[in-house]
């Protein structure tokens, strides 16, 4: 194997290279692909399901609506209740039925009596009081707060029944109930850490690294007789939407959630993958004014900004054509819901150059705020800055750190336009405008503040029949005439899944529920 | 000797100290407020301030330095803001997995590099040669986030043999976990591969020009032999400073390739807990980073006073 006399051969230099090389791509018998693909056939038990997700879950904010905890609100914990997509009406869960009376001050669950948690400890009625306690407590995060501010009295009636009491009969009390994951009292000290993540779930946590990954494993003693079929679940944390992408078309990974909107609509056509969209459609993006600012102080000056937005290629160019346009909160089914109201505003320059001039606001100036972290809001912002410029405003983009972003958002304090998403569009609309912050009636991150809103706030948080129906066109009205939040286009979180993951579902809240998910 | 250690101490806790000043500083002075963050979405203002009081934010700032400076100095980082997490437990993670990655990259560099300036330096055959500079040179333009994005695309996407990103760690399970690292580590490492390749490949000639390589080879010893007998030995030394630099690089380099491959360390901890005004995580990284360098810098010059006995004088 030698040329000349103590010279390297050039076999034995390729030899080594090509051992070296076939070394590197087949370091073992184990192949981390192959591990993560299933192997056909029909509904079957087994298998580890692979997800990934854009950011770290957040055991904290279980309470809250938030998209990082949906790949674990359902699978690790229940609710008492989980509404019905097409009616919206309360289904079992953890509470097996339940009597409302008292002019629906009251509400008497009956409990599941075969529920332990993961821990071992059997569920009851105490649970639930733990629960709504906890919701109110002042450093607890929770978009339904204010229903659980409403509770005068929860208390175990029974050994498997719990009587919850209102002050007032309020319309989104099911909503609470489908928010409210179960968490145990008993470890609820060690679960903002991450260090015991206990529920009720068909899925246990048996390892969770903070940034990194949470591993969960089949609930072998779950409620529900030969569920879930899937040995566990491994979700891994990817920052880049291009990364999660990668890893679902190598067949790493079975389910992406979240995708960016362009990253989405290119999965959507791939053959051997699918593009699923919930149906919860609670995902709206809009433009928020702030009504103390001039000149967004002034109705017709929103207006014009509304009428000048070109939401069809706001829809195609920053959101893949995952949406429909829309110029109010709620999606589809709702209560609220009015389409030929939701197609009100479409792209009118001349109308809104009408209102500028009307207004005395012609080449007036506006700032256009969003959170740089976010590529769909910063091609939105794009867009509309376009818009604008076209019908005379002069828009200058602002983007911001997102912890910058997030104060001034919050504290009300953005001295101009501002894009973002909001959701809660899908449920009791009463939800919306008491605990979503961009409309909440009585302080929201525009300034708008009126006493018509309020009392048409409070009207369908407690209203019934014909003055229910009234106070939703009212608000409507409102919405479209006050422009506070001018919503562009009503999409939905996405699921991109490799065409073998069957059986997957969600809640109206986007919860993941995996019970009678399969690899086939 | 112990004397002249003695009088690099106050000078290195002086460093510390102000570091640690200006680390709280800059942080507490940049915008975003993590008690907004920390309160969730959508929370009111009486959450976001029940939130900032229970994370301590609303003492004056200098009470809140000392508070923290106090943990540190008894080994308690702090939880993180955002993620309730124990600081400690956040960056020893991420630092052990950069670790992992760059140690990973460095094996990497050192065998291709190795091979290459080998290839470069001994070999005789043009073609040989050619294919090898023009693949070295390759390497060094190609930066990281290119090479990692093609390699997962040829060897994730396309053929499906290596997985596309994660981490599974080589300590807990080696079949595995080697394949994790090798795409990104080959994404960190090419590029100091080829410098490498390039440094060797000139020291070795540069030594075979030496006088004791034209005996060797008049007494007839096999060249295989003269190679790696006398001159990669040889011709180390200046490889080995170079590799210094380089891992340095590596290190710095990880953050881009952490995103790429989604692997969980200090650069995804430190980019999402800028993100979230998280400044616990962030000044402890910061801090232990001038620390690390300190130590190193104190250390280096204990070495040097050492070997010179001259600066032990000064």
């Amino acid at each position: 194997m030698t040329g000349q006399r103590g010279q390297p051969a050039r076999r034995t230099v390729l030899a080594a290279g090509l051992s070296l090389g076939a070394g590197l791509l087949n370091t073992a018998c184990r192949s981390a692909v192959a591990e993560q693909q299933g192997s056909g056939g029909g509904p079957r038990h087994g298998g580890t399901l692979h997800m990934v997700q854009g950011t770290d879950i957040l055991p904290a904010f279980l309470l809250s609506q938030i998209n990082p905890n949906f790949s674990v609100s359902r699978t690790v914990f229940n609710t008492l209740t989980e509404l019905d997509h097409r009616t919206l009406r309360p289904r079992a869960s953890l509470a097996k039925s339940w009597r409302v009376s008292d002019g629906g001050r009251t509400y008497v669950f009956q409990l599941r009596d075969d529920v332990t948690f993961h821990s071992g400890r059997p569920f009851g009625p105490d649970d639930v009081v733990f629960v709504l306690d906890h919701l109110t407590k002042d450093t607890t995060s929770s978009q339904v707060k204010s229903v659980a501010q409403q509770v005068t009295s929860a208390e175990r009636t029974g050994d498997h029944e719990v009587t919850v009491g209102f002050g007032k009969a309020v319309s989104n009390v099911w909503d609470m109930f489908e928010m409210m994951v179960l968490i145990d009292r008993e470890s609820v000290t060690d679960l903002a850490s991450g260090r015991e993540i206990i529920g009720t779930g068909p899925f246990t946590v048996e390892s969770y690294k903070p940034g990194s990954s949470i591993s969960l494993k089949r609930n072998r003693h779950y409620w529900k007789p030969g569920r879930p079929y899937l040995d566990g679940i491994e979700i891994a944390i990817a920052a880049q939407s291009s990364s999660a992408v990668a890893s679902l078309r190598s067949g790493q990974t079975h389910l992406a959630l979240d995708l960016s909107p362009l990253d989405a609509a290119g999965i959507r056509d791939r053959p051997g993958f699918r593009l699923v969209q919930s149906d919860a459609h609670d995902l709206t993006y809009y433009i928020g004014a702030n009504v103390e600012v001039p000149p967004l102080d002034k109705v017709e000056v929103r207006q014009a900004v509304a009428w000048a937005i070109d939401r069809k290629r706001v829809l195609a160019q920053a959101l893949g054509g995952i949406g429909r346009p829309s110029s109010l909160p709620w999606s589809p089914g709702t209560a609220a819901w009015d389409p030929d109201r939701a197609a009100a505003y479409t792209l009118d320059p001349d109308k809104a150059k009408r209102l500028l001039r009307q207004s005395g606001a012609a080449d007036a100036k506006v700032d256009l705020y969003y959170s740089n972290t976010l590529a769909t809001n910063a091609a939105i912002a794009q867009i509309v800055q376009a818009n604008l410029e076209d019908v005379g405003l002069i828009c200058r983009l602002q983007p911001k750190q997102d912890a910058e972003y997030q104060k001034m958002f919050v504290s009300g304090k953005i001295p101009g336009l501002f894009v973002n998403g909001h959701g809660f569009g899908q449920l009791t609309p009463s939800t919306l405008v008491k605990g979503s912050w961009p409309f909440n009636a009585q302080q929201n991150a525009s300034n708008f503040r009126d006493p018509e809103y309020s009392r048409l706030a409070d009207e369908i948080w407690t209203g019934k029949g014909d003055a229910l129906t009234t106070a939703y066109r009212d608000l409507n009205q409102l919405f479209l005439e006050q422009q506070f939040v001018i919503d562009l286009i009503n999409s939905t979180h996405t699921y991109a899944i490799q065409a073998s993951l069957k059986g997957l579902a969600w809640t109206m809240y986007d919860g993941i529920d995996l019970d009678h998910a399969y690899l086939a | 000797m112990l004397r002249y250690a003695l009088r690099r101490v106050p000078s290195a806790l002086a460093v510390l100290a102000i570091a640690s000043v200006v680390v709280f500083s800059v942080l507490h002075l940049a915008p975003g407020d993590p008690a907004v963050l920390a309160a969730g979405p959508d929370a009111s203002a009486k959450t976001v301030s029940a939130v900032r009081h229970q994370l301590g934010l609303d003492a004056p700032l200098p009470q809140q330095y000392l508070t923290w400076l106090g943990g540190v100095l008894t080994g308690d980082l702090g939880d993180s803001y955002v993620r309730g997490v124990p600081v400690a437990t956040l960056i020893g993670n991420g630092l052990g997995n950069t670790l992992e990655l760059t140690l990973g990259a460095i094996v990497l560099a050192v065998l291709l590099g190795g091979l290459a300036g080998l290839v470069l330096g001994v070999a005789k055959g043009r073609l040989v040669r050619g294919a090898t500079a023009a693949a070295t040179a390759l390497a060094f333009a190609i930066p990281p986030y290119v090479s990692g994005v093609l390699l997962v695309m040829v060897l994730a996407i396309t053929h499906r043999i290596l997985p596309a990103g994660g981490h599974v760690s080589v300590l807990t399970d080696p079949e595995i976990g080697v394949q994790y690292l090798i795409m990104p580590a080959l994404a960190l490492a090419l590029p100091a591969a080829a410098v490498l390749a390039r440094f060797l490949s000139t020291s070795i000639r540069r030594v075979f020009g030496e006088d004791y390589i034209r005996v060797g080879t008049a007494k007839g010893l096999r060249r295989r032999r003269i190679v790696l007998c006398h001159a990669l030995p040889n011709a180390l030394p200046p490889v080995l400073t170079v590799l210094g630099i380089q891992i340095g690089q590596m290190l710095g380099g990880a953050i881009v390739v952490e995103a790429i491959f989604a692997w969980p360390g200090v650069g995804q901890l430190i980019i999402d807990s800028l993100k979230s005004s998280d400044y616990f995580v962030v000044q402890n990284l910061l801090l232990i980073t001038v620390t690390v360098f300190v130590v190193l810098q104190t250390v280096t010059d204990l070495l040097h006073a050492a070997v010179d006995p001259r600066l032990r004088m000064e």
